[in-house]
């Protein structure tokens, strides 16, 4: 009954219009687009990895060795299989072009593929010729061809030669479109393809060197891809087997896609909650507005309970329209910016309307408008029929009833639940939410703070009236100072806060490391090449400091005889295949933290000394026993100590370590760090890739390179999110400047009435603009400090130091947005009459 | 008296001023007969409203008793006493607080539809013709001059056929010659419904039309006149 008459009621007072609710309309539209629009995405790029599937992995299923050829019996097993099988070889190299004495060298992913490559799809290469045709090459030269950023670095024309290892080729064309490059994952160096065959007199591929190979496999139509798993796993579990196939063409990137998803949703969803800000003040005015309406329906007769749903249905009303502006906007944004998408994607996609995404985002948008408008709602409880003769309202308790206290809190925790649930990333949602809580408190505290001392400040200003009055404005209005506080204080907390993690990340990355890492790393040294390399390097002046190491690479397959990944979860130590080294002594700056390094000469069962932090990580305790998958044999050791690994400067680290006797047997080469000055960085390289052309030098600030600007496409990803946040609140800052323009008119006609000009009033406007901006600015900052503080040292582990730029940038970031929010509404109050203004007051 | 429909027992009320509390109304003790009509007098500032808000339940008193019907109005919270007022009592106001987003008809129909009314608006028509406006029905309050929103007010007012009618100076924002129309529509309907009516006004004239007056000053009773013999 009470509901039925409620909404007829609601229905009439929504004939007011929409007056007063475009704020509240567009933080809550902005902010479900925002999440529907990157969970559109985010759903557009995984349909296209799954349509692909088969084109990105460049065949139905993919089987991967680390180090070696597929065996006989592999072999045949694939060959029974599948109709087709083709085989690929990937590695690093140097590619080498000789001028007379100068010689230019670059870094490259090789790929060397038999007749059959690819299975699926058709590589796309300029100028337009088959791949047949480009890797016959010409003049009695093997053809190769290369990405286009690799060619212009080596200053190559199509038609030049140079060399990989030992062996000379003909670039015949520019690499544009490399159909299985996505599952490829991240390489340090751009793609060269040539044919394997051309690869035997290169010296490349000698025994230990760091290679691997992969058998794509064209299935009968109808395969039961899953079982042919699940045979192939079992058959071959202890040869180092890694099985891919078009269920998940290209894995790698699918986790990236949905963690980075995963990740600006839940900025996205920081964004939501700025705009709840937005939504509870505009609530908040309306409900003042209807004070008299609500208490005339309490003369009427009308019951709590009648007044609070009728409202609630109204706001309810008007949310629902809101979050449908959102998923309209968040969903059809990226189907009609598709094309401009997909151009700019590195793998393909598929946008259309996802249904679930769009639901995420609406139930994140109705979550949060529950949140943020049940509190003003509950207050109309109080509103008494006496407020039609005096303001009861004033007298009102703060706090709303227990009841409606309780539903906040569900609310709340039930958006935490989804978001979690949603981005299958429970922890990170926890501490992102905890994170934005504890920035809503801290910030709602720093709005009292700053009344408080606008309060003192009064005292001490005299004599400085446009001061004065900005400080009496800024104390006497709390709910201005709330919503200025908290929503330009949380959209500059995000930014701040990724402001000094980037910033942090990229001195760690780009500024300490260069200064402790090494100049070059070089890999597949062989044995008999030690000496050379060693000799070469043992003269130069320049070189401050040589370590190598023999290098294997192992899967750790099982732990104490238990599949490793059942016993210790999802580690990166387990993720794929790791160097493995062996020493008969305790190397040089190592410090064993727990058990015994083996005695010298020690040839008895093998032994590991493991990482420390890993270990424990892993949860593995002195004794446990590890296999680990080398070139296809299982070697199990036990742990004998546990020893201190710093991978944060670039220098040789092995998780694993053997005693010698384990692995000596193994074909292996050898990798070694080269520290020296930048001026003989040069020479070195020229010499040892002339002496040893089939050893390749990884240049560390390269590399490094490499990395961050990998980094600063994230962070600028992130950036673009978290501008969804700081626009929403700029949104509510001229909400909240919008709602006061009232009480600032009638303000500025009594000043103007006691003698002032308009440039002192303005004056004032513009300081009580620019001091809670300033305000909102600094606690940002001091939230993102903290906040980029704790990521760095708990999460990166690197050193932290503020970066001031970004910080200087968002303090002025906050005075400017304010007041340019707070000017914007300034005009009507000094250009009105006062004679006007205070006549309508009477 | 015999059955009083309004009694005050040593009523007070005092209210937290920004200079702390402030007594409005001291130790009240007064009855109202069913049928009469009440004028409620004094200076600004006196109380007059303020008792008006105690009889209709819209305050609540900080010492004493106030009851209406017989029902302790005192031990009523919120709802009751919205319910209690939907039931048994109608308010008209200086400001006449019609609610702008409501036609004139559905303004006089929400009480009836608050009470449960299953034909509230055929009867918010019969009180709005009653008050002269059945063709204003569909317009709304900003589209209606002040005394015919006053007779809007009044329509709703009387919509429940209410027990007590109360009225807060309900020609203070009203012309002479609007204010007297009203007056007639106000001691009219009370006629027909045989509602008791208090009224708080500052014109003589108006006072000088109920049963009996009631001097206000500084929050208490300071002279009764009778200007009819009680029926």
């Amino acid at each position: 009954m009470s509901l039925r008459i409620a909404a007829r009621l609601a229905r009439r007072e929504l004939r007011g219009g929409l007056r007063g609710f475009g704020i509240f309309l567009a933080c809550l539209a902005l902010g479900v687009a925002a999440i529907a629009a990157v969970g559109s995405v985010r759903s557009g790029i995984e349909a296209g990895l799954a349509r692909e599937g088969a084109a990105l992995l460049g065949g139905d299923a993919e089987m991967r060795f680390t180090y070696r050829f597929a065996s006989d019996e592999e072999r045949a097993w694939m060959h029974s299989s599948a109709e087709r099988v083709s085989e690929i070889i990937d590695f690093r190299s140097m590619a080498v072009v000789e001028r007379g004495e100068q010689a230019e060298h670059g870094l490259t992913q090789v790929k060397a593929v038999d007749a059959a490559w690819p299975l699926i799809g058709a590589a796309k290469l300029a100028p337009d010729m088959t791949m047949p045709v480009a890797l016959a090459g010409r003049d009695g030269l093997p053809g190769a061809v290369m990405q286009r950023v690799l060619i212009d670095r080596l200053g190559l024309s199509v038609g030049d030669s140079f060399r990989l290892g030992t062996q000379a080729f003909v670039l015949m064309a520019a690499l544009m479109h490399e159909p299985d490059g996505a599952a490829d994952g991240f390489g340090l160096g751009p793609r060269t393809i040539v044919a394997a065959e051309a690869l035997e007199d290169s010296g490349l591929l000698a025994p230990g060197s760091v290679f691997s190979t992969k058998y794509r496999l064209d299935l009968p139509a109808g395969t039961d891809i899953a079982a042919l798993a699940k045979a192939a796993n079992g058959r071959f579990r202890d040869t180092g087997l890694r099985w891919t196939d078009a269920r998940n063409g290209a894995p790698g990137v699918a986790v990236f896609v949905e963690r980075l998803g995963a990740f600006l949703v839940l900025v996205g969803l920081s964004g939501l909650v700025v705009g709840g800000v937005g939504v509870s003040a505009a609530v908040r005015a309306y409900l003042a507005e209807k004070t008299t309406v609500i208490a005339t329906l309490r003369t009427l007769g009308a019951d709590r309970a009648t007044i609070f749903q009728t409202y609630f249905l109204q706001i309810g009303a008007l949310s629902v329209l809101g979050i449908t502006i959102g998923l309209a906007l968040g969903g059809l944004v990226p189907v009609l910016l598709g094309p401009v998408i997909s151009a700019r994607l590195p793998v393909p996609a598929e946008f259309a309307l996802y249904p679930e995404p769009l639901l995420e985002a609406a139930l994140y948008g109705l979550l949060t408008a529950l949140v943020f408008t049940l509190w003003p709602l509950a207050r109309t409880e109080h509103v008494r029929a006496a407020t039609l003769f005096r303001d009861a309202l004033s007298s009102a308790p703060l706090l709303p009833s227990l009841r409606y206290l309780l539903a906040i809190a569900a609310s709340l925790a039930a958006l935490v639940v989804l978001a979690a649930w949603f981005s299958g990333a429970a922890r990170l949602t926890l501490w992102t939410s905890a994170g934005l809580i504890a920035t809503l408190g801290m910030l709602s505290l720093a709005a009292l703070l700053v009344r408080t001392l606008a309060r003192w400040g009064g005292a001490v200003s005299r004599g400085h009236p446009a001061l004065r009055w900005a400080l009496a404005a800024i104390a006497a209005r709390r709910d201005g100072a709330g919503s200025v506080m908290l929503s330009m204080g949380l959209g500059l907390s995000v930014l701040a806060a990724i402001g000094q993690i980037d910033g942090n990340l990229r001195n760690a990355i780009s500024g300490d490391l260069p200064d402790v890492a090494p100049s070059y790393f070089f890999v597949d040294i062989q044995k008999d090449q030690m000496p050379g390399f060693s000799a070469r390097l043992a003269g130069d002046p320049g070189v401050n400091r040589v370590d190598s190491a023999p290098m294997l690479r192992g899967i750790i397959t099982r732990i104490n005889d238990k599949p490793a990944r059942e016993v210790a979860g999802e580690h990166w130590v387990l993720s794929g295949d790791r160097g493995i080294t062996y020493a008969a002594d305790l190397p040089e700056r190592t410090h064993v933290t727990n058990g015994e390094w083996w005695p010298a000469g020690y040839d008895g069962p093998p032994l590991i000394s493991f990482a420390a932090q890993e270990a424990a990580e892993l949860g593995l305790k002195l004794g446990d026993r590890i296999s680990v998958n080398i070139l296809g044999r299982d070697i199990t050791a036990t742990i004998a100590s546990f020893r201190e690994v710093d991978f944060s400067t670039a220098g040789i680290g092995f998780v694993l370590t053997m005693n010698p006797g384990a692995l000596a047997g193994a074909p292996h080469s050898f990798i070694a760090t080269v520290y020296a000055t930048p001026e003989a960085e040069a020479a070195i390289l020229r010499d040892l890739a002339r002496e040893f052309p089939n050893i390749t030098a990884i240049r560390v600030r390269d590399a490094i390179d490499r990395v961050s600007d990998m980094l600063a496409g994230l962070a600028n990803a992130v950036s673009w999110a978290a501008a969804a946040s700081l626009l929403t609140g700029f949104l509510v800052l001229i909400g909240a400047a919008a709602a006061g323009e009232g009480e600032r008119t009638y303000e500025a006609a009594v000043l103007k009435t006691l003698g002032a000009t308009r440039r002192r009033i303005l004056a004032s406007f513009a300081l009580r603009a620019g001091l809670m901006g300033g305000a909102a600015g600094l606690v940002a900052l001091a939230v993102g400090i903290a906040g980029g503080w704790a990521v760095n040292t708990y999460v990166f582990e690197t050193r932290f130091e503020v970066i001031w730029p970004s910080a200087i940038g968002i303090v002025t970031g906050g005075i400017l947005a304010t007041l340019l929010a707070g000017m914007g509404f300034a005009w009507r109050p000094l250009a009105t009459r006062p004679a006007q203004v205070l006549r309508s007051r009477e | 008296m015999i059955d009083p429909v309004l009694s005050f027992e040593d009523a007070s009320l005092s209210l937290n001023g920004n200079a702390g509390p402030v007594e409005i109304l001291r130790k009240i003790s007064l009855d109202v007969a069913r049928g009469e009509t009440v004028g409620l007098v004094g200076p600004s500032g006196s109380g007059k409203s303020s008792l008006l808000m105690l009889m209709g339940g819209l305050e609540q008193v900080t010492d004493g008793r106030v009851s209406a019907l017989g029902h302790d109005l005192t031990a009523m919270n919120e709802d009751a006493l919205a319910r209690f007022r939907r039931e048994h009592m109608g308010v008209v106001f200086q400001s006449f607080h019609l609610i702008a987003t409501m036609t004139a008809l559905e303004n006089v129909a929400t009480p009836l539809e608050l009470a449960g009314a299953r034909d509230a608006f055929e009867r918010a028509r019969g009180e709005l013709d009653a008050v002269g406006l059945a063709h204003r029905a569909g317009h709304y309050p900003g589209q209606l001059s002040g005394g015919e929103q006053q007779r809007v007010a009044l329509a709703r007012a009387c919509a429940t056929r209410p027990d007590i009618l109360l009225a807060d100076e309900p020609t203070g924002n009203l012309d002479e010659a609007n204010g007297v129309a009203i007056m007639d529509l106000l001691f009219g309907l009370r006629d027909r419904h045989g509602s008791t009516l208090v009224l708080v006004t500052h014109a003589p004239d108006l006072a000088a039309r109920c049963d009996r007056v009631i001097h206000l000053r500084d929050g208490q009773v300071v002279e009764t006149a009778e200007h009819k013999a009680l029926a």
